[in-house]
């Protein structure tokens, strides 16, 4: 047991160091390379720069994961998407009530992100199991439900009205790659986001190099995941 | 801070960021694989790792892993976020131990103090790789649309808490109310309902747990 806790420590804060840092950089993007997930983005503004509210989206989660976790030992993506990022943005917000100083500031995330992140994954590997079932049933069931339905259909559709607003290009680019993308990758977002980027640059520049050279990077890109997606074994059986 | 704050928004920590980052993905999933507790993973991601764990045969978990790796790779440095979902937490936490473990190399996993080199240098690879798609993506691509994909972003969390009150209330009476009613008060005292939401089902949803 011992063991596991000093690993848990360990891996932790490493893990909450790189992912806050990584999401307050996402406040930068796409100049700065980023990582974390758009409905990361999108949640952490959600909640407004209110630490009550980053809190409660995180405790929900700890709830889910922690059922996951004594069941199967799995820690669920939540930890490194949801918990971290938002327990750390809310530890911050608690003393610093300006988002530029603190959940927009990647030093500060990374630091309360790797106490955030000791924390709680020390906790998930040893003492989940002292978490009353009746709750963690609860919020996997509510929260589970919910974040599914977000990913599908409400981000697609959010994604494609942008693109559709954003003028004839973009709509037409998007339509196309977000369809594409939800046949091949199983979501249409990043078809979306692609077809966006596409749409206008040709809205902006013409088909100039630049534009090309996307064009191609991006037909690339789709036949090397419809490949190893195994998109391709799935069409043939309409031949 | 001031410092600090510039070296973190440097173009070149994102390599730092990911290398730290992958070497606590492959430590959670050394930590799986030891104590089988730990995976930073869905419940079935992790499942297609046990599959391989016990039979041997570890292509499900490669395969579907190195899909969702070399997407996120193509992706992540033309919108400017990586999605570490799919990079790191499938690719180099699952995808990558499955193809090792499949090869006959288990050190890297079983031992962890390698385990956290291995995912460092893992990492710092993908890191780089990404970096150096960004250098070569043709100039003034990454800089249209952001403002549209960022006004999506925002919109996308607004959906949050009406989206768990309509799953409370399908879960259950009690977790229902408990949603709307917690939604109500967060949105009287000016947070963001989500919260509300959250608390209220989680309360009254064990409290009176479904028969």
């Amino acid at each position: 047991m011992l063991v596991v806790l000093i690993k848990s420590l360990i891996i932790g804060a490493l893990g909450g160091a790189a992912i806050a840092a990584g999401a307050a950089r996402m406040f930068y993007a796409p100049e700065v390379q980023s990582m974390g997930a758009f409905r990361t983005l999108g949640e952490l503004n959600a909640c407004k720069g209110d630490p009550i509210t980053h809190f409660s989206f995180g405790l929900g989660f700890l709830f889910n994961s922690a059922a996951s976790v004594v069941g199967a030992g799995a820690l669920t993506q939540d930890v490194l998407h949801r918990i971290i990022p938002n327990w750390a943005a809310g530890l911050l917000l608690l003393r610093n009530r300006k988002v530029e100083d603190t959940m927009y500031n990647p030093a500060a995330m990374a630091a309360a992100g790797a106490l955030v992140g000791a924390l709680v994954v020390a906790f998930l590997n040893t003492v989940a199991a002292a978490i009353p079932t009746s709750m963690a049933v609860v919020a996997a069931k509510v929260l589970g439900p919910a974040s599914n339905l977000m990913i599908n259909p409400v981000m697609p559709i959010i994604f494609w009205l942008a693109a559709l607003d954003a003028g004839k290009e973009s709509g037409i680019a998007a339509t196309i790659l977000g369809g594409l993308a939800h046949m091949i990758m199983g979501n249409a977002v990043p078809g979306c986001i692609l077809g966006i980027l596409i749409g206008k640059s040709i809205e902006d520049n013409g088909f100039s190099r630049a534009t090309n050279i996307m064009i191609a990077l991006v037909t690339i890109l789709y036949l090397l995941i419809a490949y190893f997606r195994g998109f391709f074994v799935q069409l043939a059986k309409f031949i | 801070m001031a410092a600090n704050r510039s070296f973190l928004l440097q173009p070149w920590t994102f390599v730092l960021l990911l290398a730290v980052a992958g070497a606590a993905v492959f430590g959670g999933t050394h930590l799986y694989v030891v104590h089988h507790t730990g995976a930073f993973n869905e419940i079935f991601v992790v499942q297609m790792l046990d599959k391989g764990l016990r039979s041997g045969d570890y292509a499900a978990a490669a395969g579907f892993a190195a899909g969702f790796l070399i997407a996120r790779i193509l992706e992540g440095p033309l919108v400017g976020v990586l999605d570490i979902g799919g990079s790191l937490m499938t690719g180099i936490g699952i995808g990558i131990p499955a193809v090792m473990l499949a090869a006959g190399i288990r050190a890297p996993i079983e031992n962890f103090p390698l385990a956290l080199l291995t995912g460092l240098v893992v990492g710092a690879a993908i890191g780089l790789l990404i970096m150096v798609i960004r250098k070569i993506m043709p100039e003034g691509i990454s800089s249209v649309g952001t403002d549209v994909m960022m006004g999506a972003g925002n919109a996308a969390g607004r959906y949050l808490g009406p989206l768990i009150i309509v799953s409370a209330i399908q879960y259950g009476i009690p977790a229902g109310i408990g949603a709307f009613v917690g939604a109500a008060v967060f949105y009287k005292w000016d947070k963001p309902i989500a919260g509300g939401a959250i608390l209220g089902a989680m309360i009254l949803g064990a409290l009176f747990p479904v028969k």
